[in-house]
């Protein structure tokens, strides 16, 4: 009986809640009166004979709360009585139950106090805790910061996760174990991204004679050196570079002089003459190196040796000649890697030694994602010193000061200081802060040089919006998908769930890689064509490879389906999957697409629309062997609607053995359902879950469970009916204010790195309304979500510390 | 340390298999021997491996008690272990009981099973358990090895979502706490346990990466001291964390700077994580032997799967997700799956406790000298009930536990009892742990 009462109480407080929101206002309250009428009678009646002047069960005495500045004042503990009240959890089971009406009563009165509270009290942006740098964000960060991308954070242990996700400041702690990563991880990061020691040799390329061009029959047959008698003779080779550089180019052989001058030889770059030469040896024991040192452009060129003085002595068969032995390059002979120069560029005229605290200065300030203070670089110039002394090079002590900046808590925390902390209102953080709040949430990265430019010029606050328009325009902002949408939506839980493999032969890692595939394109499309977020819910296209198109039964770009007749104009079909079994009009024979590329298809029917019918969600929402209605119907609860089911009771009662349960999944539950204690409820969970039964454990679309043909009607508490995924997609479009609150919900809970607070409603309130009024676009949310105060601002001096 | 062998002879000495011999000529046993208790040569270990979930009880408990019982099924592939094991029926963890906060019994199973404190029921913030039974010893006897403790695991923490009715997901993947509120995290890469436990890289490789690294260690300590005045609150504890870590390393390049050597295993430094469960399982007990044999450390704690794991086992027949089946509702089918499994975790813990008993030490074995505890918070995985907990103790704390026995204790003796006696034949004692009210009886 208990838990009807809770089901009851908490669809009515849902139903309120729902209410109040889509009304836009609540119910002005007499406050003070409303606490005399209401609160204070229903305590006495209900709750003071534990919570009272005699017993304080819980510490919690509810007496005392006369007024509604004491209500307020305490409004941690009122939150919790709601949701205990809500949860049908108090009373205890065995006390009295007060009548519904009157919990429905005083739980509405309490949310008007809070809601009159929030939108005349001083703004409470809340307090986030300084957060550490997750995984992700180490391997991104240390990419832009350095220009090495080898993703160190691969060996750190897995960042703990809080509130869905692993961003979370009050959750991503620091142990030995993980510092020792740090400082591992570190070394081989500046070892990399500076030479310390040695600087590499250049390599050097060279061309024997006999392997230049014009080219002869038998190389080998020819001697160490060949003969260059004819102006209009030259020998060359050609020579692919892969990047940009200084050279040195060289001519080895020797002589034959004849006549007056020597032998003039000229050594040619693509047909241009850079130097000329006089050959000054006629030994074949001392063939010369004739050098020349050039800038030499990525591509391939033609060196070439030419002789310039022909000469024939006009009384004999002998000819001034250039024995060539062989063409050689040498470069780039600046072997520094590219992030190396990018760290130890400096001023013109100074030596390296001089240059350490510019050096540095650029460096720290990257990294720390500030200015560096004048005494933070000369410690850091210090350890440089330290190393010098111990024999090392400039470049060694450079590293050492890059892996205490890489080890420092400036850079593996986003440490937010006041800068102005005898503030004592709310007011906003730093321009640099702001500028690591965004490309961490944007990108999962550092700030990029156009923000720290506004951030130095005291200019982001300002251009808020702009900066995230073209920051969700980067590239970069693919880090949404793989860190909010994957986390969001769960996905990172199907890269290690394993359905059977002897039910679904069908499932290996190709089809599993090509359905987060389609998810996160899915995403990405909603972000680049600025869509609205409520096509997540509701869609007419999605992305496929041939694998993923076999498997939802897709022939073409259009939606047509294998094996029927068209419904459209047929599109660019897909080559079917492994087996070929699809042969014909829409099979192999070329003119389709690859097996791996994914392509954007538009549906043709309603089968399919939205995430919910995206065979990753499916998999990941089902057992290894069968479907699990329940853990679906929750999935739609608590990601997409933002409302948890009730926690099952702590005592689920052992269900009597009433023989063996048949038929269908569905109509087994339904043998469950008919336990009273279980059936309130999944009342709410069940049906939504027993709508996508036409989606098998690994997503695949199915009439049948066996024998028996699937029913996916339902009934929603509140009496709304669906029948299959279809009407339920149209229900849950309809509930778009409970999705699109949710989802910023969510969203600036990764934006800010906290759970939120009773304190940020107002703000999830206006955002939500914004979105609404901009037609759900996904860049709006994500503007709004900068421009709140929760983002954008931090708390006085004077206010709490909860 | 003038009888040293050096460690060409040490190296010399290794045979093919990986069983290294203690051979008491050695230094560094000398050196150790001195701080266990009882003046006894060789040190005392101790260990806690976890398995979630639950058991299938009936085929767990013996039906008699005292030395003449007939092994379980489930139990059975310990035979060959038999007499150094214990089986303790009745414990119970009280604190793993909802106690007013409702649902949640995994993340509550393994937060309170080392620890006896109520986890706190929150979904991010604030997480707080208690200090657990390994880390307190860690804390005590840590500086006489290189490690003062390990902590290994196959599953990572976990990636995504609400881990169990509101409690965040460090409670259902963390099993040791070194404080209340600083749960350590696992390594479960073979790779990167075996690089903790040897050092890699020549002689002056080493000298100069120490070098370099007390330097930077001390540079961000530094640091961190000069943003701590600006800070508050959470954001003080955040740095505190850090200080510790650092403080942490200092004490071990100390020690290691300090202490001999550990001899070169004759072992191949594993690549990664297996791609088989059972053979990284295995992996793992082998890192867990070696560390032990070598005395690198003498507290560890190994958690074979995060409580309320999914995982199926399809290599024993087991196709369904453990954490689903466990949830039998009494079906006899699902119960001999879940029994399966069981058994499946306890064949492995045979395999770890089979080499330390084939290594020699002193004048027994390894297994002698070790007090290993496996077991569950969790009771019955259907009931979700944390008395009559599965708790298995084997290995004769060098002489100080009589084995080969199963024992029941009354009702409600509290588990973290079993942790006090542990901690006194490891001399770290204390009085109280958690929710311990004394010394656990009948062990001696």
């Amino acid at each position: 009986m208990r838990y009807v009462a809770a089901v009851s109480v908490f669809i009515l407080a849902l139903a309120g809640y729902v209410i109040n929101r889509t009304a836009g206002q609540a119910p002005a309250a007499e406050s003070n009166d409303a606490v005399e009428k209401i609160i204070v009678p229903y305590v006495n009646k209900h709750c003071v004979q534990c919570h009272g002047p005699k017993k304080k069960n819980a510490s919690l005495a509810l007496h005392i709360y006369t007024d509604e500045k004491a209500i307020l004042k305490d409004r941690k503990r009122w939150i919790e009585v709601i949701r205990m009240l809500s949860a049908g959890e108090m009373p205890p089971e065995k006390q009295p139950r007060p009548d519904v009406n009157d919990t429905d009563k005083f739980l509405k009165t309490i949310h008007a106090i809070f809601t009159e509270a929030d939108a005349k009290g001083p703004r409470d942006p809340g307090r986030v805790t300084m957060r550490r740098l997750n995984r992700a964000e180490y391997n991104n960060t240390i990419r832009d910061l350095i220009g090495v991308d080898f993703k160190p954070a691969e060996d750190f242990p897995a960042d703990d996760v809080g509130h869905g996700f692993d961003n979370i400041g009050d959750v991503l702690t620091v142990s030995p174990v993980l510092m020792e990563r740090y400082l591992a991880a570190a070394e081989t990061i500046t070892q990399q991204a500076i030479i310390g020691g040695e600087l590499p040799k250049p390599s050097t390329r060279t061309v024997s004679a006999r392997f230049t061009e014009p080219s002869v029959p038998n190389p080998d047959k020819v001697g160490k050196f060949r003969p260059i008698t004819k102006t209009k003779s030259p020998l060359n080779t050609l020579y692919n570079l892969t990047q940009d550089g200084q050279f040195k180019a060289r001519i080895r052989g020797y002589g034959q002089q004849l006549g007056a001058e020597p032998v003039k030889i000229a050594l040619t770059i693509d047909g241009k003459e850079v130097k000329v030469f006089d050959v000054p040896t006629n030994d074949p024991m001392n063939p010369q190196a004739l050098e020349i040192r050039l800038e030499l452009k990525k591509g391939a060129h033609r060196m070439a040796a030419v002789l310039l003085n022909e000469f024939k002595d006009p009384d004999g068969p002998a000819e001034r000649t250039f024995f060539l032995e062989m063409l050689q390059l040498e470069g780039p002979l600046d072997t520094r890697p590219a992030s190396h120069k990018k760290i130890m560029a400096h001023q013109d005229g100074l030596s390296t030694r001089d240059a350490v605290p510019e050096i540095l200065e650029r460096f720290a300030t990257k990294a720390y994602r500030r200015p560096a203070t004048k005494a933070e670089i000369d410690r850091l110039a210090n350890l440089v010193h330290h190393a010098e002394k111990n024999g090392e090079k400039t470049e060694a002590g450079i590293q050492l000061a890059m892996q205490a900046i890489l080890c420092s808590p400036k850079f593996l925390f986003r440490v937010e200081l006041d800068h102005r902390p005898d503030s004592k209102d709310a007011h906003p953080i730093d321009e640099y802060q702001l500028a690591s709040r965004l490309s961490y949430f944007l990108w999962s990265t550092m700030p990029d040089d156009e923000l720290f430019g506004l951030a130095e010029k005291k200019q982001l606050h300002a251009n808020l919006e702009a900066q995230v328009k073209r920051m969700l325009a980067d590239p970069k902002s693919y880090a949404l998908v793989e860190n909010f949408a994957a986390q969001w939506l769960q996905l990172r839980l199907l890269k290690s769930h394993a359905p059977d493999s002897t039910l679904f032969p069908d499932f290996d890692d190709g089809l599993r890689n090509a359905m987060i595939r389609e998810t996160e394109l899915f995403f990405q499309a909603i972000i680049k064509e600025d869509r609205s977020v409520l096509d997540l819910l509701d869609s007419n296209f999605t992305f496929m490879n041939g694998r993923l198109a076999a498997h939802y039964g897709i022939a073409d770009t259009n939606g047509n389906r294998v094996g029927q007749k068209e419904i459209v104009k047929a599109g660019t079909p897909f080559v079917q999957g492994r087996t070929g079994k699809f042969g014909g009009k829409f099979g192999g024979k070329g003119g389709g697409r690859s097996s791996s590329e994914f392509v954007r298809v538009t549906f043709a029917d309603d089968e399919r629309g939205g995430i919910l019918t995206h065979a990753s969600i499916l998999t990941l929402t089902s057992n290894p062997t069968r479907t699990n209605p329940v853990k679906r119907g929750k999935w739609v609860l608590e990601q997409i609607l933002g409302t948890p089911p009730p926690p099952p009771p702590p005592n689920v009662p052992e269900l009597e053995e009433k023989g063996e349960l048949k038929g269908t999944l569905r109509e087994r539950f339904e043998q469950h359902r008919k336990n009273p204690s279980c059936a309130n409820c999944h009342a709410k969970l069940d049906p939504m879950g027993f709508a996508f039964e036409n989606f098998n454990a690994i997503g695949k679309f199915r009439t049948k469970e066996g024998d028996a043909p699937i029913d996916v009607s339902g009934i929603l508490p509140g009496g709304q009916k669906f029948n299959g995924p279809k009407e339920l997609r149209k229900i849950l479009l309809d509930k778009k204010d409970v999705f699109a609150r949710a989802l910023t919900e969510k969203m600036l809970t990764y934006a800010i790195g906290r759970g939120l607070e009773y304190y940020d409603k107002k703000h999830v309130d206006h955002i939500e309304a914004a979105l609404a009024k901009n037609e759900y676009r996904f860049s709006r949310l994500v503007v709004e979500i900068t421009q709140s105060d929760p983002f954008r601002m931090r708390r006085g001096k004077d206010q709490k510390n909860d | 340390m003038t009888n040293l062998l050096s460690r060409r002879t040490v190296l010399k000495g290794l045979g093919a298999s990986i069983a290294l011999p203690w051979l008491e000529a050695m230094g560094p046993l000398k050196a150790f021997a001195n701080q266990s208790p009882g003046g006894n040569r060789v040190p005392r270990r101790m260990a806690f491996v976890y398995v979630p979930n639950g058991k299938n009880m009936a085929d767990w408990t013996p039906s008699a008690d005292g030395t003449e019982f007939t092994l379980p099924r489930i139990l059975e592939p310990l035979s060959e272990v038999r007499e150094y094991l214990n089986v303790l029926t009745g414990l119970t963890a009280d604190k793993a009981r909802p106690n007013g906060d409702g649902p949640g019994d995994h993340a509550r199973a393994m937060g309170a099973f080392l620890t006896g404190a109520q986890p706190r029921k929150t979904d991010g913030t604030d997480i707080r358990a208690g200090v657990s039974v390994d880390q307190v010893a860690a804390s005590r006897i840590g500086e006489q090895t290189r490690l003062a403790s390990l902590e290994i695991g196959c599953d990572p923490s976990a990636m995504a979502g609400n881990c169990d009715s509101g409690y965040s997901c460090v409670y259902s993947s963390t099993i040791s706490w070194r404080s209340a509120t600083t749960p350590v995290p696992k390594l479960n890469n073979p790779r990167l346990i075996f690089e903790r436990l040897f050092s890699t890289g020549s002689d002056s490789d080493r000298a100069r990466r120490e070098r370099n690294r007390r330097s930077i260690l001390d540079h961000v300590r530094e640091d961190a001291a000069s943003l701590q005045p600006n800070l508050s609150g959470n954001d003080q504890r955040r740095l505190d964390e850090y200080l510790t870590s650092i403080r942490d390393i200092e004490q071990r390049i100390a020690r290691a700077a300090r202490l001999p050597e550990p001899p070169r295993p004759n072992m191949a430094q594993p690549e990664g994580i297996p791609t088989g469960h059972e053979e990284h399982i295995r992996l793992l007990c082998d890192l867990l032997v070696l560390a032990f044999q070598a005395d690198i450390t003498r507290v560890s704690t190994f958690v074979f799967a995060n409580e309320g794991s999914n995982r199926p086992y399809p290599f024993i027949d087991v196709r369904e997700g453990h954490h689903d089946l466990s949830h039998h509702g009494n079906d006899s089918a699902k119960m001999q799956k879940i029994a399966t499994i069981n058994r499946f975790h306890v064949t492995q813990f045979a395999y770890m406790l089979g080499r330390m008993k084939n290594i020699r030490e002193g004048d027994g074995t390894l297994l002698d000298n070790c007090m290993i505890a496996y077991g569950s918070g969790n009771s019955d995985g259907n009931r979700h009930n944390h008395d009559d907990l599965p708790v298995l103790l084997v290995g004769r704390g060098s002489g100080t536990i009589r084995t080969g026995r199963h024992v029941r204790y009354a009702r409600n003796t509290p588990l973290n009892n079993l942790w006090l006696s542990m901690l006194d034949r490891m001399g770290t004692s204390v009085e109280v742990l958690g929710d311990s009210t004394g010394r656990l009886g009948n062990l001696a």
